[in-house]
């Protein structure tokens, strides 16, 4: 975030997505992991609030949401929302054409 | 795998968490306090826990009133997955260290958990699933029972049988344990129950029906989920490190088996290839944490005294025999 507020900034192209439509950027020192679902592209926190374990090698689930796949806690994608005492960091993306930008 | 090459890893691995102490010691500050149970694990398991006394003190001194622990040393509220990390260290600790304060400690650790205990014989922490908590003041209980611990024992005996009643009631036909809130794969909960809760259980008079065969079929899952490279759940550091001494315990308690030795040793040699120049992450190449460190000097520990002459010596890494 700037001193002014959050602003818009580059993370990477669609094309940059793996097979599985994933990517781990690193972020002003943040790890955030890209998940594009069903056309849409999601940003988290890569970090499980819980043991810290690395959402980008979680399951993908309807909702859609991300389990982390250390010990299962379940987040909304689109709001961090957990069933657990916890709740992630999530990011607005934007894409353009094929940039993919978070607000950050 | 060599086993002079084991004992240069844990000798290596071993002074690099001690260089590491600041990350997870209590004497030095608040801590994350299943981090400090791991640490105190190794410090255990590498026969090194009497030069760290200040460590288990402190762990007794952020004890709180109702003899629970919170899953941070500064935080107020008892849990039951880390306070059982904690009293299973204390007990086990003391055996070598004496402390009528630490005796003290775990007295009050069994008051908690015989309070907590649900009516269907579960616990809960909303930090886990319900079948992997129960699993965790179940194996403490099993300890409590082992190295002989007189206070409440008829209480703790039908608290524990409760707790692996429990267990043995949520047993997928196929052998394994799953949780649809928390892991659908099923494969940490296996290998968590079969060796800390169930297992011990065959060592302590088998008195509850079912135990041996609910342990066979458990680990027959793990042998079944391991993947060809030798890891498991996707090439899960933590996982592959739960299965592997899952493995080892189980095996050695049951009897051991072929196809059980070679899936150790399998998993094993994944282990050590996939450490990083100190430590281990939490998936290949992921960069070091000291929790996932200590699992791994914790494995290559019990994987030394698997293949130690006496068969008691790696179930003694476990607690289970004095």
């Amino acid at each position: 975030m700037s001193l002014d507020g959050p602003t818009w900034t580059a993370v990477g192209r669609l094309g940059d997505l793996d097979e599985r439509g994933r990517a781990l950027v690193r972020v002003q020192g943040t790890e955030i992991a890209l998940f594009r679902v069903d056309e849409r592209v999601y940003a988290i926190d890569n970090r499980c609030p819980h043991r810290a374990g690395p959402l980008i090698r979680g399951f993908v689930e309807p909702g859609p949401a991300v389990r982390c796949p250390m010990h299962g806690w379940r987040y909304d994608l689109a709001t961090g929302v957990s069933d657990r005492p916890a709740r992630a960091t999530v990011y607005p993306v934007r894409v353009d054409g094929d940039q993919i930008s978070v607000l950050l | 795998m060599d086993l002079k090459r084991i004992d240069d890893l844990v000798a290596e691995e071993y002074r690099f968490l001690a260089a590491e102490r600041a990350g997870w010691s209590l004497v030095a500050g608040p801590q994350d306090l299943e981090l400090v149970a791991h640490a105190l694990r190794v410090l255990l398991h590498t026969r090194t826990l009497t030069d760290f006394r200040d460590e288990y003190r402190a762990l007794v001194a952020c004890q709180h009133a109702d003899g629970g622990w919170a899953p941070r040393s500064d935080d107020h509220e008892s849990t039951v997955w880390v306070s059982a990390f904690c009293a299973l260290m204390l007990i086990r600790g003391n055996r070598v260290l004496a402390e009528p304060a630490l005796d003290g400690a775990v007295r009050r650790a069994i008051d908690y958990f015989l309070g907590s205990q649900q009516a269907d014989g579960r616990w809960i922490d909303p930090r886990w699933a319900d079948l992997d908590t129960t699993s965790h003041p179940v194996s403490f209980f099993d300890v409590v029972l082992a190295l002989g611990e007189r206070h409440r024992r008829a209480d703790v005996e039908r608290a524990w049988q409760r707790g692996l009643g429990f267990i043995l009631e949520n047993q997928s036909p196929e052998g394994g344990w799953h949780d649809p809130d928390f892991h659908p794969s099923g494969v940490e909960i296996t290998a968590h129950l079969i060796q800390d809760a169930l297992v011990a259980e065959l060592l302590l008079g088998e008195r509850v029906p079912g135990i041996r065969d609910a342990c066979r079929k458990g680990l027959a899952c793990l042998r079944s989920w391991q993947a060809e490279n030798g890891s498991w759940d996707e090439e899960n550091v933590d996982h592959t490190m739960d299965c592997v001494r899952s493995s080892m315990v189980v095996t050695r308690i049951l009897g051991d088996d072929p196809a059980t030795t070679a899936a150790i040793e399998r998993g094993l040699d994944w282990i050590v290839e996939h450490k990083n120049d100190h430590g281990w992450g939490d998936f290949p190449g992921m960069e070091t944490n000291l929790e996932r460190t200590c699992d791994g000097i914790d494995a290559l520990c019990k994987y030394r005294a698997f293949r130690d002459p006496d068969p008691k010596s790696v179930v003694r890494l476990w607690g289970y025999v004095p």
